[in-house]
């Protein structure tokens, strides 16, 4: 069974052709850089087209329909309605799939299915990226805030500490949003021993803690 | 007061006729009718149509055609639909490639749709030259294009080619020679003049003067499962349509729509093609005031017979387009905004170029 799979991310591309091939799809192939949908779809002939839903140029496949009624290119379709909460996991995985009109549902089904757990598989660790980078960050700001506190205000490091949590909680506000807060607003009023690179101020105070 | 307190989820792609549900959104509109709305900015209409379909929105923006073929099994992933209101008038334009559009214009004003389309015709080489784009096979821009070309005695389906780009991509489509032209709404035209790759030529305002554009589509289950909740969702984006008639709003809404999280360009190029805007590259759109968002059952009939001339929906389907618009709907939230009922049994009367 041929497959066109259609995704922007390269990367993730790579990891669910790989995976389709063990599913069972006979050849995977993917467009040519910059190649419009429909014409990719027309050069392959596939069985079935894999789509991420981030591409705009999804609705041309809406479009193949009636252009399939003039010429032999194949009639591609929306997989499936027997099978509503697959294809709500499918959307929400970032996936969509249409058949080509004659292939058997049941034979198309392990074949999405496989790309949809790879694409929610890929969601999952960019999540979790997302999430450590944003974790990194929020880290570095407060330990900047506080040895700006330590410096300016003559606190101790719990004392630092103490303060961003008071100011969070009553403000109904993460800690990491007040102590940038606290950084822009030291930063904004030209304090001299400001500066936007925490850990390259030559003092002890950056805690790692 | 409402249904229940999961926040509605409504669709919208990056246009400026999506305006009422953005406004009803930054102004709290949709908060003081007691709703919670939380807007889904989509990539296409595609994943809109699924989206709805498999329950993860409620309502959208949406193409009437697209909606209608939806709602009558064209599409597979069909889904029961209601249309209980329009969101807007007019707004889409016909921009051709720099040198054709030259032509066409001649000495720079906007011709009539006839003189337009016989000044188009006169360029045609033989066959299917032209290659014109449209935002979706099933919208008012395929039908509304098709209609013109036909009148001026352009075979749609012989004489040009029509494809399908997304809105945002046509003026680079145009800058790359992919296609000839396109039809899509605001601001794209005017992008694409602004970059210096084309000039419209025709507005769909002047095909078909006040014609519906989008309208709200929601899935008929959860309509009858919260039908306070329609009522409030649609009383929102009654008032914030009006809003958004009023050209003394026109900056503002310019600017919020500008947001790289709704249309993501300049706030001028949006503005163009708001009420009271000013420039021939881009139509101007009407939401709410006047009548504009009541769902005509003619409306849904000329979309269904429009489809249906271009093989697009059978017969049999066209049929049961109209059951899918409700104006009982329409009247239920506008009375209570003390907005006039039109007698919706009157045909409508556009009577084409």
């Amino acid at each position: 069974m041929k497959v066109l799979l259609i995704d922007s991310e390269a990367e993730r591309a790579g990891i669910v052709e790989a995976h389709l091939a063990g599913a069972g799809a006979t050849e995977v192939v993917r467009p040519e850089p910059g190649e419009a949908l429909p014409d990719a779809v027309a050069r392959s002939n596939p069985d079935v087209v894999i789509v991420d839903m981030a591409r705009a140029d999804r609705d041309a496949l809406d479009g193949i329909r009636r252009v399939a009624d003039e010429t032999p290119r194949p009639i591609v379709m929306f997989v499936d309605d027997d099978d509503p909460a697959f294809m709500e996991a499918a959307i929400s995985a970032g996936v969509s799939s249409y058949t080509v009109v004659g292939v058997e549902v049941p034979d198309v089904k392990p074949i999405v299915r496989a790309a949809v757990a790879m694409f929610r598989r890929y969601h999952l660790v960019e999540q979790e990226l997302a999430r450590a980078r944003s974790s990194l960050r929020e880290r570095a700001v407060i330990d900047r805030a506080k040895s700006l506190l330590i410096r300016t205000r003559r606190m101790s490091e719990p004392e630092a500490h103490r303060w961003l949590r008071r100011q969070a909680m009553e403000r109904s506000r993460r800690i990491a949003e007040i102590a940038a807060e606290f950084v822009a607003s030291v930063n904004h009023e030209g304090d001299g021993t400001a500066n936007n690179k925490p850990g390259n101020t030559g003092e002890e105070t950056t805690n790692d803690r | 007061m409402t249904d229940n307190a999961a926040p509605v989820r409504l669709g919208l792609l990056p246009l400026t006729d999506a305006a009422p549900l953005v406004l009803a959104e930054a102004d709290g509109i949709f908060a003081a009718e007691g709703v919670a709305v939380s807007l889904c900015v989509e990539p296409s209409w595609a994943n809109i149509a699924d989206k709805l379909a498999y329950g993860l929105l409620e309502g959208a923006v949406m193409l009437p055609p697209l909606g209608l073929a939806m709602a009558l099994g064209m599409r597979r992933a069909a889904a029961p639909l209601l249309v209980p209101m329009s969101l807007s008038l007019n707004g889409n334009s016909i921009v051709l490639a720099s040198r054709l559009a030259a032509h066409v214009l001649e000495d720079g004003a906007m011709p009539a749709p006839g003189v337009a389309g016989a000044r188009l015709r006169g360029l045609l080489p033989s066959g299917p030259g032209l290659r014109l784009a449209v935002v979706h096979a099933w919208s008012t821009h395929d039908l509304l294009l098709r209609y013109w070309l036909a009148a001026s005695g352009i075979d749609p389906d012989r004489d040009v080619t029509i494809s399908v780009i997304p809105p945002p991509e046509m003026p680079a489509a145009l800058a790359e020679g992919r296609i000839d032209g396109f039809c899509a709404g605001a601001p794209w035209g005017g992008v694409a003049a602004r970059i210096g790759v084309g000039h419209a030529v025709l507005h769909s305002s002047a095909i078909w003067p006040n014609h519906p554009e989008k309208c709200l589509a929601v899935r008929a289950d959860w309509a009858e499962r919260a039908p306070a909740t329609l009522i409030a969702v649609m009383r929102a984006l009654l008032r914030a349509g009006q809003r958004c008639d009023d050209p003394a709003n026109a900056p503002d809404l310019a600017n919020l729509l500008a947001q790289p999280r709704f249309v993501g360009v300049e706030p001028a190029l949006i503005a163009a093609s708001l009420p009271g805007g000013a420039g021939e590259e881009v139509d101007r759109s009407v939401f709410a005031s006047h009548g504009a968002a009541v769902p005509w059952p003619a409306h849904a009939r000329w979309f269904a017979a429009q489809m249906a001339r271009w093989g697009a929906m059978p017969e049999d389907a066209a049929a049961r387009a109209e059951a899918i618009y409700r104006p009982d709907l329409y009247a239920a939230a506008a009375d209570t905004l003390g907005m006039a009922m039109p007698d919706v049994t009157a045909t409508g009367a556009f009577v084409g170029i």
